[in-house]
């Protein structure tokens, strides 16, 4: 019984830059937490538990056996947790699409902190802010200074911070796949290699799809959801909606499309594809049917938020990484000269 | 996985690269990446010598990937992936960055000259350690040969083929054999008989055991690959199904049509003709007008349809040579005939041309010269009082002076362009054209008688124009390359070639309607997409159409080209800062 209790693992669970829907997820399990709980202490889960950051920096090193960290990296608290989580812990995974590919919060590289505080602090149709207050790092009152976190000009995922061992796909993932991971773990079954992701298949979300699929890919106009009259049955793709199916890893089970909804990408791309979103974009010109440039041209305007659809879930982890902003960077090297 | 050695080789070319870069600095600056065993200069890197270093090197000092940073690829890869080889490499463990063409040739400014090198060179670095041995594949060769066009290049293909025993099918699409040399009279500049050539050839082609000749007949649909093609031909309410290995394209040039040239009142003025309708008149043995009668004054006009924006840009490249035939043959049918040639330039390049070009001209032949972009010849009735029954209006561009020409018949020399049906051909044998009007050539200067398509010849005029030796000369060429194809049995075909990964691919078949080589299928059993690697050429298409990244296109995967484009970006990053 001692023994037992002796090999009972260490887990953390922690967030990033994220919505609180992977701690649910977490939660999701239901009754079968009680078996994650008799398998495992969980030692650190700010969103369920009272422990404090000075526990954790407390731990000896490689004390934790597992964390799932959930989240992107935003600010310097993002960061500061990465580093010390992974100091601390024998397994760091990242948790759920923000952590792994920068996830919806990553959509903000398409701006900077500045356009963000104005939007936020300035310009919403519901703020009031003559003076311009926007969150300062220090700022000294009565009581003494006080400080926030350093928000940063772009979001990035867990392994653009520290080295990372596996990725659980998904927005959030599938309470299932993290069950199936955890008892693998537990049971010290062997691992796969380390970077892979894990709780996902390697096919794609088409491969699962129910929809029928035909050669008839060929597109005058992309359609938005609740423009098309779906039928239920027919490919999406061909019905002129945008799914992301075909870049995507399967291991949600289909869950959108079985709504009648198309693939945003939160389970990521295949191993195959380095960069979902460039993937994407290719196919999509393939199946534009339409040959002079300007005719093309009228096709791709139809499609709603191009960046904001082929990259939902990737544009950290992508090739563009973020909105290139040259003011900025004459401002970064008038500042390195000086 | 084994450890990555690479050797870097910046080639001077002479002074053709050493001039505008600066080559040891680049070799000295690159031998610091990573994996780069050695990085070398030199001066002629294709010569004997340079490929001997790269040899000793990669022996010596086991390098297992070779980059050579020189001329186009067009021009070398073959040269160095040979190299390779002769060392014991797997010849694609090979790179070559274009230092030449695109960097020292176009550009005069030797510092930002020779950064680009480095950014090109660091391209090709990056990318050599994703490449893969890739292995040659064969496939054998049906010995028979499609010909398709009975004109004088066709039919000199069938008879080189079939007299050294294989089988050949000719298909045309008139009845009558032997294309626009049958029906011409002399032939420039020596002024034989075309009928005494092509008679002849026609004669054999048509008792010739081992040809099949299928006239008035059109090629549908060919299916297949080289050494495997087959096809069904429909004649005379029969269907034969026949197999061959290579297909030869002579599907020649027709004449112009002149009708809608305002200027020259073709098909209104009874007496304008074109030339192929004077090749007609000279067969008859007579040169009369509509009225029967001889003409005393005969002008004959260049470039019709030709060398001009509103019809072709082109020369025709044949109607000079023709027109001043068309001189010599009225000399001497009609002594004292006036002949007046209005001429834009004169083309007498070739053997024997230029000296035609001379004698006509003591002949007692008017030269008169006009613009043929902006300033056109009138060709009008003459007034009842003339002596003669038309007169055309020019400015004379040597005179300066706007002159009348009488005339009783007016000769056109009509240019060259392609067949109705060109299109159609085209696709059905898996070619490109260039524009409109030719068939396009695997290269216009290393290969003009290959296509892109493996097994696809272009002989003739089909892919340009040309007199009756040239196009002799090409149908001769493409023999020989068939022959050679047969006599082997097999030939090695592309291996850089598109494959499916079963396991990835979700059967959406979107490959399938973007493969131009319809190389692709379904199969149906296992859901999946199936390439088929004998048809395939490796054009990319499928690959980056793929959705799922279940298709790697060999040697042009998504791993080798990022990290190409990440080498050329460390580097280029630098030369913005210029
Ligand atoms: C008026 C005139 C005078 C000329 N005089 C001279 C001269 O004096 N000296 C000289 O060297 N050159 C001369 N030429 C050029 C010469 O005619 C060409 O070089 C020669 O005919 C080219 O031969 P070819 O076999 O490539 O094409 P063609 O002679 O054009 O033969 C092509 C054949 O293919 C057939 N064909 C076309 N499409 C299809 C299809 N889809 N399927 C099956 N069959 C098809 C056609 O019916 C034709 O029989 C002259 C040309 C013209 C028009
Ligand atoms: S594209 Fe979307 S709807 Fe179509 S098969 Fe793939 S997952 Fe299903
Ligand atoms: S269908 Fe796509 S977007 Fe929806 S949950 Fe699955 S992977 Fe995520
Ligand atoms: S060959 Fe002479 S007549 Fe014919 S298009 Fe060329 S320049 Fe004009
Ligand atoms: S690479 Fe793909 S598209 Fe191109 S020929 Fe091969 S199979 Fe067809
Ligand atoms: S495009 Fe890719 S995934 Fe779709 S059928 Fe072809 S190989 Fe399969």
């Amino acid at each position: 019984m001692a023994n037992k209790e002796k090999n009972k693992i260490k887990l953390a669970i922690y967030w990033g830059a994220a919505c609180g829907g992977c701690c649910v997820s977490v939660l999701d399990v239901h009754e079968k937490l009680f078996d994650i709980v008799a398998a495992a202490d969980l030692v650190f889960w700010p969103i369920a538990l009272d422990f404090k950051y000075k526990d954790v920096e407390d731990m000896p090193d490689k004390d934790i056996d597992v964390t799932l960290f959930n989240g992107a990296v935003r600010n310097s608290e993002n960061e500061h947790m990465a580093h010390l989580l992974r100091k601390k812990s024998k397994l760091l995974v990242a948790y759920g699409s923000c952590a792994h590919m920068g996830g919806i919060p990553g959509l903000a590289n398409f701006s900077n902190r500045q356009e963000i505080f104005e939007r936020v602090y300035e310009t919403t149709e519901s703020t009031v802010n003559p003076e311009k207050i926007t969150p300062q790092t220090k700022s000294k009152v009565a009581e003494g200074e006080l400080s926030l976190p350093e928000f940063y000009n772009d979001v990035r995922t867990l392994n653009q911070v520290v080295e990372v061992d596996y990725y659980i796909p998904g927005c959030p993932p599938q309470s299932e796949r993290l069950l199936e991971v955890f008892a693998a773990i537990v049971s010290g079954a062997e691992l796969p290699p380390k970077g892979s992701v894990i709780g996902a298949l390697d096919k794609s979300q088409c491969d699962e799809c129910p929809r029928e699929k035909t050669e008839n890919k060929l597109l005058k106009k992309f359609k938005r959801p609740f423009e098309i009259e779906d039928d239920g049955k027919t490919c999406l793709l061909e019905q002129g909606v945008i799914c992301l199916g075909p870049a995507t890893r399967g291991g949600c089970g289909v869950r959108c499309i079985e709504g009648n909804a198309p693939c945003r990408g939160c389970y990521g791309p295949p191993t195959s594809i380095p960069d979902p979103g460039a993937k994407m974009m290719s196919a999509i010109a393939t199946i534009i049917d339409e040959n002079e440039p300007d005719a093309i041209k009228k096709v791709i305007e139809t499609i709603e938020d191009p960046a904001g659809t082929i990259y939902r879930f990737s544009v950290p982890q992508s090739i563009i990484r973020r909105k290139i902003m040259p003011q900025e960077k004459k401002k970064e090297e008038a500042v390195l000269q000086s | 996985m084994e450890e990555i050695r690479i050797g870097v080789y910046i080639c001077w070319c002479g002074t053709n690269i050493a001039k505008m870069v600066d080559v040891e600095d680049v070799a000295r600056e690159l031998s610091e990446m990573p994996d780069v065993v050695i990085a070398k200069d030199y001066k002629y890197m294709c010569s004997d010598p340079g490929q001997d270093l790269i040899i000793k090197d990669i022996k010596k000092h086991n390098l297992n990937r070779i980059v050579v940073s020189a001329c186009s690829p067009r021009i070398h890869e073959l040269t160095f992936r040979r190299t390779l080889e002769n060392a014991g490499l797997n010849p694609y463990m090979f790179q070559m960055a274009n230092i030449r063409e695109q960097v020292s040739w176009v550009h005069d400014d030797r510092i930002k000259a020779t950064k680009k090198a480095k950014a090109l060179v660091a391209a090709a670095i990056n990318r050599i350690k994703w490449h893969e041995s890739l292995d040659k594949r064969t496939v054998s060769i049906n010995p028979s040969t499609l010909v398709i066009g009975g004109g004088i290049a066709g039919i000199t293909a069938a008879l080189e083929l079939a007299d050294t025993g294989s089988q050949v099918f000719l298909v045309e699409k008139e009845r009558k054999l032997g294309g626009n040399m049958a029906k011409i009279d002399l032939t420039f500049p020596y002024l034989n008989s075309a009928q005494q050539i092509i008679n002849e050839k026609i004669d054999r082609i048509e008792h010739h055991p081992n040809i099949r000749i299928f006239r008035n007949t059109v090629i549908d649909e060919i299916f297949g690959y080289i050494g495997n093609f087959n096809s069904t031909i429909g004649q005379n309410g029969t269907e034969a199904e026949l197999k061959f290995g290579n297909i030869i394209v002579a599907t020649g040039l027709k004449s112009f049509d002149p009708s809608g040239i305002k200027n020259y009142g073709y098909g209104k003025l009874p007496d304008v003709i074109t030339s192929l309708e004077f090749e007609q008149m000279l067969l008859n043995g007579k040169i009369l007008t509509k009225e029967g009668k001889e003409p005393a004054n005969v002008a004959i006009i260049h470039c019709v349809g030709s060398r001009n924006s509103d019809e072709h840009e082109y020369c025709s490249r044949t109607c000079c040579m023709s027109a001043l035939k068309y001189a010599n043959q009225l000399r001497s049918a009609i002594p004292e005939v006036n002949i007046y040639q209005a001429y834009a330039d004169m083309r007498a390049f070739g053997k024997g041309c230029e000296e035609l070009y001379c004698s006509t001209s003591r002949k007692d032949v008017m030269f008169l010269m006009f613009d043929q972009q902006k300033d056109l010849p009138v060709i009008m009735e003459a007034k009842a009082d003339d002596s003669c029954k038309m007169v055309i209006e020019m400015n004379e561009k040597l005179s300066g002076e706007r002159i009348e020409i009488p005339a009783d018949l007016v000769i056109l020399m009509v240019g060259l362009e392609a067949q109705d049906d060109a299109k159609e051909l085209a696709r059905s044998v898996g070619i490109s054209m260039c524009g409109n009007s030719f068939f396009m050539e695997k290269h216009p200067k290393l290969d003009p008688v290959a296509t892109t398509t493996s097994g696809v010849y272009v002989v003739g005029n089909c892919q340009a124009p040309k007199e009756i030796p040239d196009a002799i000369s090409q149908a001769k060429a493409a023999t020989a390359r068939i022959m050679a194809t047969i006599k082997q049995g097999e030939v090695e075909v592309e291996v850089i070639t598109a494959e499916v990964n079963e396991d990835i691919c979700c059967g959406c078949k979107t490959c399938i309607q973007v493969c131009p080589y319809t190389a692709i299928t379904f199969d149906e059993n296992n859901s999946v997409s199936v390439v088929n690697e004998a048809i395939c050429k490796g054009c990319g298409t499928c690959g980056s159409a793929c959705p799922t990244g279940a298709i790697r296109s060999r040697h042009f995967t998504d791993n080798q080209i990022l990290s190409q484009i990440k080498g050329l970006m460390s580097k280029s990053l630098e030369l913005n800062e210029l």
